[in-house]
């Protein structure tokens, strides 16, 4: 008898994973074939032992024997679905984990959570939405992979091709950035002279007096900087580290500008708000005292207004250097 | 020079598979137009130079015998039960497909050659 207990185990994790109908069929089969290979070394005088464990030993894994039988594939992804995977992971983890960031921030912010829970929790909660996206969107193709399904494949075709994308150096974004920074240095002079709110014929300026001169000082300095900054640029002809470096140092510049004067309640006219409060009459004094937990309706406007400013400045910052990574590679 | 023997080993490795993955198919559904089991082909095929691993001869079988390329039938008149695959008319047809696609390709490798010469 040659058919000893190793063999037996061989051949019932190999079949374990086999159609039912097959098992009997395959353990017959692989019971006299791995016979006949044993045989064929004892006749060439090895031990019976070890014969068996040279044979077993040459077939190899039984699972991946297993998979053979099966037709199973022995990858979690095949080159049918990789480059979907991947385009959609990308994309996914592109977008998600960004929003999910900003928005728990936000949502911290508003209900008034300590600095480091609103940054643990962010974290926390933007880990957890990557491992999601990560697990989800394998386990999906997973399947699609192992079901054999053909469904969601499209044929590529040249229409696909990424169009050449902007280098974003040109003369038309150098006039766009300096039309912008135009009207932003007369929006803040018509605010104060002028006034974009009159109340009895007399200008109610948006932005806090008390600016004047030093806060809108440092604020049109940052103007001028930026628009030096969108001239050289335009010059230069294309984005490079350096610029991105000095884009990003500008951006960081008026973002802290921004938040300090917010949140130490000195950008916005104390007058201003009183008069939008007393025009609110008891629809806003009513939603002032649901947001009284929150610190008020204004502190609300106040985090919204931080959060979109960071976005925007982020956003800056973030397509300042992708540019200049695409101008090296091009 | 030597650093860079493995590597070349391995990849030449790689090369020789791909060309001669396929061909063991082709050898089987010749070898079995007369009937063989398992064991006899993997001997067959080693000795006509077309060695193969138990562990994809076995599985190529059964998957050849889905595709209605073979047939089979249990043989219990000995002492040993073996199942016995014979080509079937499908499966001679694609050996002679099979047969022709390679003569072509030869003779397309033998023209290669002889514009070096």
């Amino acid at each position: 008898m040659t058919t000893t207990t190793l063999t037996e185990r061989y051949i019932s994790a190999t079949i374990r994973s086999l159609p039912p109908e097959a098992q009997g069929d395959v353990r017959a089969e692989l019971e006299a074939s791995i016979a006949d290979a044993v045989e064929a070394r004892l006749e060439q005088g090895e031990a019976p032992e070890a014969a068996e464990r040279a044979v077993l030993t040459e077939l190899g894994d039984p699972g991946a024997l297993a998979a053979g039988y099966a037709d199973r594939p022995l990858y979690l992804i095949g080159p049918r679905y990789y480059l979907m995977w991947w385009r959609l992971l990308k994309l996914l983890l592109l977008i998600v984990p960004v929003c999910v960031f900003g928005a728990v921030a936000l949502g911290q912010v508003i209900s008034a959570a300590p600095v480091g829970e609103v940054i643990s929790t962010s974290i926390l909660a933007t880990g957890g939405a990557i491992l999601h996206i990560c697990f989800w969107t394998t386990l999906v193709f997973v399947i699609l992979e192992r079901s054999g399904s053909t469904a969601a494949l499209t044929e590529w075709n040249v229409d696909q091709l990424p169009e050449p994308a902007q280098d974003g150096a040109g003369r038309s974004e150098l006039i766009a950035s300096l039309v912008f920074l135009g009207i932003s240095v007369g929006a803040l002079l018509w605010d104060r002279f002028r006034g974009f709110v009159q109340v009895d014929g007399q200008a109610l300026p948006i932005l806090d007096p008390d600016l004047w001169p030093w806060g809108i000082g440092v604020l049109l300095l940052i103007i001028v900087a930026e628009a030096v900054f969108a001239v050289v640029l335009s010059r230069a002809g294309r984005w490079s580290p350096r610029l991105a470096v000095v884009n990003t140092i500008l951006a960081v510049a008026f973002l802290a500008w921004a938040l300090v004067l917010l949140f130490t309640g000195e950008l916005v006219n104390p007058d201003f708000l009183a008069h939008v409060e007393a025009a609110g009459g008891e629809g806003f004094a009513a939603g002032q005292a649901g947001a009284a937990d929150e610190g008020g309706v204004f502190r609300i406007l106040a985090v919204l207004l931080g959060f979109g400013v960071a976005a925007g400045v982020g956003w800056d910052i973030v397509d300042g250097w992708r540019k200049a990574a695409r101008a090296r590679r091009g | 020079m030597h650093s860079n023997v493995i590597g070349m080993n391995e990849t030449l490795d790689t090369h020789l598979q791909e060309l001669r993955r396929g061909t063991v198919v082709l050898a089987c559904l010749q070898l079995l137009r007369t009937p063989g089991y398992g064991y006899s082909l993997l001997e067959q095929l080693e000795q006509r130079g077309f060695a193969t691993d138990a562990n994809t001869l076995y599985p190529l079988l059964r998957r050849l015998e889905k595709q209605e390329y073979l047939t089979s039938e249990w043989n219990t008149d000995e002492a040993r039960p073996r199942k016995f695959y014979r080509t079937s008319e499908a499966g001679i047809r694609l050996a002679d497909t099979l047969t022709d696609e390679w003569r072509s390709l030869t003779a397309a490798i033998a023209s290669l050659t002889a514009e070096e010469h």
